[in-house]
């Protein structure tokens, strides 16, 4: 419990650090940050009250995770990473790539099979999946996308990938995989809850349990060639913050671990 | 076969096509410096070209009548056309060329039949081969012929002797004499050398920026040295009489 | 090379000439239309043939993509009636090879029936012909070199599309899986190595077919 009130203090701090017009700000720096594209409106809300405070620049930079990561690695410039599953991250780390000590799992989330809004589709379970109303399943790239992966290895798990997989329309990130949906252009597709909960377009027609469904995590760290250390782990750590901590679970998001 | 130019009135470029003329010989021209109009009146009569006005008629028939909107298509009009360029079918043999309007059969005594035509201009020799390797003269029998294959009732003829020389202009000349004698085609032709309307025609219409300044024998009109007379610029015309 | 690599090939060699094949009457028709006549609206019409050159791909596959989902006016239709959905399969990718193709066929094709002296077609006008025969005797055949250029061209362009066809037909393997989605999915998962053998493939196709056609190009002005 000691890490909220800590959090708390530590932002009612650096505000007044940056409200006092102090110094070690004599310019703003341009943050960028390279996040898990489920993680769009949760960060866009979040950016501009940081801005103002710190007066800092946030440039978001959202897609799937394994872009992302492929984009780090060549070396775009990065100054944080949130992913949305740990191996993206252990690959960025065993090739040096991330700021020592500043790695840490952060967020989790659940997986739900969406229809469309106006969809008469029933998926009771997951088996209703491979029946023959459901036409096209979109999910995000199961090979790369930690959203794909998620839904594949759950749907592994029930012994139905070798039934849907000629079903599967696989879409470059789990948004896109949303839109599928959205459209109309798919029968049902996998996404995380806070994806579902941000569209009005689709509905959740089947909430994959807890107990059965991925580990989801969601690490986030500071990338090791960045220019702004300081102000990325600045913002990092306000990341961690209970009040960003709060407005991300307001979407839906859970905590690590939790 | 009278043709009759009624009413025939073109804006073009820097002037106005006007005519209006009945011509009435077998053998009839059309002279005039270059940009007169002669390839644009030409392109009416072949009904390649419409024109606001003209009432154009061909003996009996009716080929042009604006008054009445009627337009003979240029394939029903039986006028033969051998053009400026000539226009030979680059992708075709002399023999595909020759026979692709080739109507032959059917007429009197089959004077348009391809042995006879081809005979008449000599051009056994050459039915097998390509377009490109033959000489000029030979390229203006082979357009003369096509044209003649189609069994006209009328045969255009732009400035045919152009870019041949004196002893090929002669023996072009004297084809189309033969042509018409033989074959029984009226001809109208188009030029601006006074000599080859003096060799060839019985009528001639003189043209000069779209207007008719004269018609008559050709003789009498484009002066005492036909060797010699060519067209001069608008306004000095060396008519005589 | 693998099975399902040369799987990928023959698939985008059949959706490109499949493509090339659909747009060949009407782009014909369109050049020889922009080439011979005047009409109202002539500017307008080219101009919009023109614009999937210039538009970026992606924006013309989000008007397919609208144009053809299961909700969109031409899509709907299909769905409804003939329960076809273009959206994530093979049509799709035709359709967007297709619409970025066709500019590139009709410019082709439009210079080559330019390229006929009128004065020929004419001249077989007097001879007796209507204006079918007129075409196909003298037109096509002096156009076809022309025409072949524009169509090559056309088929190179189809076979590199990808901005419109990701958003319409997805990467699906085995089932939209073209030449240049591959590439780019094997350069999202790290597989260079894989990535640059297709891409071998693409160029030596892309490139045979554009010496072909400029080939042809050169030879335009002899029948």
């Amino acid at each position: 419990m000691a890490k909220p009130a800590r959090g708390t203090a530590f932002f009612i701090l650096l505000s007044a650090l940056f409200l006092s017009g102090g110094a070690i700000c004599a310019h703003a720096a341009e943050i960028h940050v390279f996040a898990a594209a489920s993680l769009t409106d949760a960060l866009k809300e979040l950016s501009a009250p940081y801005e103002k405070a710190s007066g800092d620049k946030i440039v978001l930079n959202l897609g799937a995770s394994s872009l992302l990561a492929r984009q780090i690695e060549e070396g775009a410039p990065a100054d944080l990473f949130l992913s949305a599953d740990e191996e993206k991250m252990d690959g960025l780390e065993k090739h040096r790539l991330l700021l020592a000590g500043t790695r840490r799992s952060v967020l989790s989330n659940t997986l739900v099979v969406v229809v469309p809004a106006d969809s008469g589709l029933k998926i009771a379970a997951a088996e209703d999946l491979a029946g023959p109303r459901v036409r096209v399943l979109a999910l995000a790239e199961p090979q790369s996308v930690p959203a794909g992966i998620y839904a594949k290895g759950y749907l592994q798990g029930k012994k139905l990938w070798s039934r849907v997989i000629d079903k599967v329309v696989p879409t470059e990130n789990v948004r896109a995989a949303l839109a599928a949906v959205e459209s109309g252009n798919a029968d049902a597709g996998i996404v995380y809850k806070t994806d579902a909960g941000i569209s009005k377009k689709v509905k959740i027609a089947f909430e994959v349990p807890r107990a059965e469904g991925p580990k989801i995590s969601y690490p986030f760290a500071v990338v090791a060639a960045t220019r702004q250390p300081d102000a990325a782990r600045r913002l990092l750590a306000w990341l961690e913050s209970a009040d960003a901590l709060a407005v991300f679970q307001k979407y839906g998001f859970l905590l690590a671990g939790g | 076969m009278r043709i009759g130019l009624r009413h025939i009135r073109l804006p073009l470029h820097d002037f106005i096509l006007e005519v209006d003329v009945e011509i009435t010989a077998g053998r009839a021209g059309i002279f005039g410096p270059s940009g007169a109009g002669k390839t644009t009146l030409l392109d009416l009569v072949a009904g390649l070209r419409r024109a606001p006005s003209a009432s154009i008629r061909l003996g009996d028939r009716m080929l042009t009548d604006t008054a009445r909107r009627l337009t003979v298509p240029a394939r029903a009009r039986r006028i033969g056309y051998v053009p400026q360029d000539l226009a030979l079918f680059p992708h075709l043999s002399v023999r595909g060329n020759l026979l692709y309007g080739a109507r032959g059969g059917g007429e009197a005594g089959g004077r348009f039949a391809f042995d006879h035509v081809v005979g008449l201009l000599d051009l056994g020799p050459l039915v097998e081969r390509g377009i490109a390797g033959l000489s000029g003269g030979e390229k203006q029998r082979v357009a003369l012929a096509r044209a003649l294959l189609s069994a006209p009732e009328l045969l255009l003829l732009d400035e045919p002797l152009s870019g041949l020389d004196r002893p090929r202009r002669d023996r072009v000349l004297a084809y189309l004499r033969q042509v018409h004698e033989e074959l029984q085609v009226p001809l109208l032709y188009v030029s601006h050398h006074a000599s080859e309307m003096i060799a060839l025609c019985e009528e001639v219409v003189v043209l000069d920026r779209g207007r008719v300044v004269a018609q008559g024998a050709p003789g009498a009109l484009l002066g005492s040295a036909p060797e010699t007379a060519r067209f001069s610029p608008p306004g000095t015309l060396p008519l005589v009489g | 090379m693998s099975a399902e690599e040369w799987q990928v090939v023959a698939f985008t060699l059949r959706v490109s000439a499949f493509a090339i094949l659909l747009i060949l009457p009407p782009g014909l028709a369109a050049a020889w239309l922009l080439a011979r006549r005047r009409w109202a609206g002539k500017s307008l019409v080219e101009t919009l043939i023109t614009l999937p050159l210039v538009m970026p791909p992606v924006a013309t596959g989000l008007l397919l993509l609208k144009l053809l989902g299961r909700r969109g006016p031409l899509g709907g239709l299909l769905h409804d009636r003939f329960d076809l959905d273009v959206i994530f399969t093979w049509r799709a990718v035709v359709a967007a090879m297709a619409v970025m193709s066709f500019p590139l066929l009709v410019r082709g094709a439009r210079v080559a029936f330019e390229g006929v002296d009128p004065r020929l077609e004419q001249i077989a006008r007097t001879l007796g012909a209507g204006e079918t025969r007129v075409l196909l005797t003298i037109t096509l055949p002096l156009a076809r070199n022309g025409i072949l250029g524009g169509v090559l061209l056309a088929f190179a362009r189809a076979l590199g599309e990808f901005g419109a066809t990701i958003l319409v037909a997805g990467n699906i393997p085995g089932r939209t899986s073209t030449l240049s989605l591959s590439i780019y999915q094997l350069v999202q998962l790290g597989k260079d190595d894989d990535a640059f053998r297709l891409l071998a493939v693409a160029v030596v196709i892309a490139f045979a077919a554009v010496w072909v056609s400029e080939r042809f190009l050169a030879r335009r002005d002899a029948p």
